[in-house]
């Protein structure tokens, strides 16, 4: 035991201190963060287009006026959004933040990203056709120089009663400006045609903002009537608990793949079998393994409890609760085990008789065909697939942890757990066998090979 | 003189192919002894049954009193032939892991490493990675994290292999150290002069079979003396000089050539020599040779023992 203890030790020591660990431990939440938050920036830092609408004959008188309203109702409709953002925050805080502040706040990250000027005169004057193309070009041109240069102009048109446009950009890859011409001429004409069927504007934005009120309810919700957001998220955090196995099973069997083969590429294993047995080393580096992703699994539980707690108190209870109810921690923490074990010691096994990852590849990769299966089937845990493929062991881990939070029958909870327990057993003593084998042979991988080695015991 | 050791009647099969046969043999406490034999002899499966990773198919080990050297294993050595210490790692780290897995407590077991590697020389390494030092460094190293533990047996495989001629000095005075503090040392070769240096015993294997087991000087009683002379001499006139059995020419240069003329088991070579002179042939030097060890094991078992005798088919673990 002391023995185990010692490999498990030197295997958690030698990853934690490499940089490649720190980054993979912060890489999540910081990525986490940088998604959240790098649009917000991108689109706050994005620079505000200066346009020029001119209607372009008197076919279109009116247009750009129509246009400003637009964009104008879309201003305001923001403001307003971003007043109400500001005011649930400020409460949610406890009074903490200053409303306004959090208003301007939001505010500044959904900033207008054009701005109507006027016609520099020069444009203005010009005439129509080449002489004004001219101009149009030098004003958006590289040769300007930039506090006079133009983002775009748009040339407001109305064909057949119908409101159009073309738009001059100083850049041909951004397409900002055609789109928000394009918006606003939608608004514009859908305004004008229900004016035009004498139907009042004021109605028109009103059903603009309708949003229909559906409510859903089902007689296996926690109040018995309407659905919750609290129903539904056994649902959600079984997904994601799924998902989070998958991703540190995969992650820990693979540091032990390649721990193993740099130990046999680089002749240690040999001379770590003189100083302990085989199923010691094997318990040993699955236990340093499991430690280390043990590590990584509760700085990720605790950054995200950190930051759930703190942004919405309501939604962490609730995820406490669905954890605690009827045990369904424990139970994940049986599929975490069950589904590492077995993975973890296969991989071990496998890297026993390699040398580099290509050596592996000939068994891996059939291995991550198969654990491909259960992230397809994950999506719909309560179809008839997920129910039968969660009776094959492999799979278990993962589609149980999906399955669980939304209580399905206890025989299929029992009867899984049983079936993963025996055969992560099995796995533990095959992989034992093939792992001692492995280390003393320097025989090609091969499925042969590898059966001969789980038969042979490395005898 | 008890025995540290002991085979009896030792056989290992892969599959079809058997790598050693009916091995039986002795050594004794504080002996170091020289397991020799060409490539593919036996001489690795032999020392992985003596250490326990790998059961004998038939016969009976006993090592320091146990039957499985998994037993004792905290009380063996162990340097393998294909050498590797964790890369990443310092000598002093890998030194201390290694001898913790023996029972030594992390602290002494750092102690040691640095007091070893300052004996060895490699006192200016010890806060090196491995990866930094040179071969024969780390195959200092490595031999150090396996005596560090101070065991009783050491098993050294190949130890000298792809060590400069200074480093396989040093070795050897480690080799001598470790038996003079009262350690029983194994340890396989197939370069003779190692053996003959180092040796209190020796055990000849080819082909999985032994061919010899006693002192180097008895093994070197088995093998034919050889005359050697130069100078313009036929052949044929030295195969006619009493208690010659067969001549080879050694070397052959201008006007003079270097004949070796195997002598007749009991042949001193007086006489050889004596009528060499009295017959006038033309010799300018002479040099009565006593066989090697070298020399003993090609007369002992008809093999080289630079020749690789693993088999093709044979599976890689019965090198």
């Amino acid at each position: 035991m002391k023995r185990t203890l010692l490999i498990a030790r030197r295997e958690f020591l030698a990853y934690v201190r490499t940089v490649g660990f720190w980054l993979s431990l912060l890489s999540l939440p910081l990525f986490g963060l940088l998604g959240g938050v790098m649009p917000l920036l991108a689109r706050s830092s994005e620079p505000v287009r200066e346009v020029v609408l001119i209607e372009d004959g008197p076919q279109a008188a009116g247009l750009a006026k129509s246009v400003q309203d637009v964009m104008a109702a879309d201003a305001e409709r923001r403001a307003q959004r971003a007043q109400e953002a500001a005011e649930k925050a400020s409460a949610s805080a406890g009074g903490a933040v200053d409303s306004k502040a959090a208003r301007d706040a939001v505010a500044s990250l959904t900033k207008d990203r054009v701005r109507i000027v006027p016609a520099p005169a020069e444009l203005a004057a010009a005439a129509p056709g080449q002489p004004r193309d001219a101009v149009v070009r030098h004003l958006l041109g590289e040769e300007t120089p930039k506090d006079q240069r133009l983002d775009a102009i748009v040339f407001l048109t109305r064909q057949d009663g119908k409101p159009g446009a073309r738009v001059w950009t100083s850049r041909a890859s951004d397409s900002t400006v055609e789109d928000f011409v394009r918006d606003s001429l939608r608004s514009a004409n859908r305004r004008q045609v229900f004016q035009d069927a004498g139907i009042d504007p004021g109605i028109v934005v009103a059903t603009d903002r309708f949003r229909a009120d559906v409510k859903a309810f089902s007689p296996r919700s926690a109040s018995g009537g309407e659905v919750s957001m609290r129903d539904r998220l056994p649902r959600w955090v079984g997904f994601g608990a799924a998902f989070l196995l998958w991703s540190l099973v995969i992650t820990g069997a693979s540091i032990l793949l390649n721990s193993v083969m740099e130990e046999k590429a680089n002749k240690i294993l040999e001379v770590l079998l003189s100083s302990a047995s085989a199923t010691e080393i094997l318990t040993g580096k699955v236990l340093g393994v499991a430690m280390l992703t043990l590590t990584v699994l509760i700085v990720w539980s605790g950054m995200g409890a950190f930051g759930l707690l703190t942004a919405k108190p309501e939604l962490a209870a609730a995820v406490g609760e669905v954890l605690l109810h009827n045990g369904l921690i424990f139970y994940l923490l049986a599929y975490t085990v069950g589904g590492y074990l077995m993975f973890a010691v296969l991989f071990a096994a496998i890297g026993a008789f390699c040398e580099t990852p290509r050596d592996a590849q000939t068994l891996m990769g059939p291995i991550m065909m198969v654990l491909v299966v259960p992230l397809l089937v994950l999506q719909m845990p309560d179809s008839p697939v997920a129910r039968i493929l969660s009776w094959v062991p492999f799979f278990t881990p993962f589609l149980m942890s999906a399955r669980a939070p939304s209580d399905p029958p206890m025989i299929e909870i029992v009867g899984t757990l049983i079936g993963m327990a025996v055969t992560a057993l099995l796995m533990v003593w095959l992989a034992g066998r093939a792992f001692r084998a492995g280390a003393l042979s320097d025989v090609k991988l091969s499925w042969k090979a590898f059966a001969a080695a789980i038969r042979g015991g490395g005898n | 003189m008890t025995a540290a050791l002991t085979l009896d009647g030792v056989g290992k099969r892969y599959g079809d192919f058997q790598a050693v046969r009916d091995l039986s043999f002795e050594v004794g406490k504080g002996q170091i002894c020289g397991f020799l034999g060409p490539n593919g002899a036996g001489k690795t499966s032999t020392l992985r049954m003596i250490l326990g990773l790998q059961p004998a198919t038939t016969g009976r080990i006993q090592i320091l009193g146990a039957d499985n050297g998994r037993q004792v294993r905290d009380r063996i050595g162990f340097l393998p032939e294909e050498r590797g210490l964790y890369k990443k790692m310092t000598p002093v780290d890998a030194i201390a892991f290694f001898g913790s897995l023996k029972g030594v407590p992390t602290a002494e077991g750092r102690r040691r490493a640095k007091e070893l590697l300052d004996a060895q020389g490699l006192g200016a390494s010890k806060a090196k990675k491995m990866k930094e030092l040179s071969k024969g460094m780390a195959q200092k190293v490595q031999l150090i994290a396996s005596i560090v533990h101070r065991p009783e047996f050491v098993i050294l495989d190949e130890p000298f292999s792809g060590l400069d001629p200074v480093n396989q000095q040093g070795l050897e005075a480690m080799i001598r150290g470790l038996a003079a503090d009262g350690a029983t040392v194994l340890f396989s070769t197939h370069v003779m002069q190692h053996a003959e240096r180092l040796c209190d015993k020796v055990v000849l294997l080819a082909r999985g079979r032994k061919a010899f087991e006693g002192t180097v000087t008895e093994a070197r009683a088995t093998s034919r003396r050889f005359l050697e002379l130069e100078g313009d001499i036929a052949a044929d006139a030295v195969s006619k000089l009493p208690g010659v059995t067969g001549v080879e020419i050694a070397s052959e240069g201008d006007g003079a050539r270097v004949l070796r003329a195997a002598l007749a088991a009991g042949a001193g070579g007086q006489e050889a020599l004596k009528a060499a002179f009295l017959t006038g042939l033309d010799v300018r030097r002479f040099e009565l040779r006593e066989p090697t060890l070298h020399d003993a094991f090609i007369d002992l078992t008809g093999d080289h023992p630079d020749q690789d005798q693993s088999v093709s088919k044979a599976p890689e673990a019965a090198r």
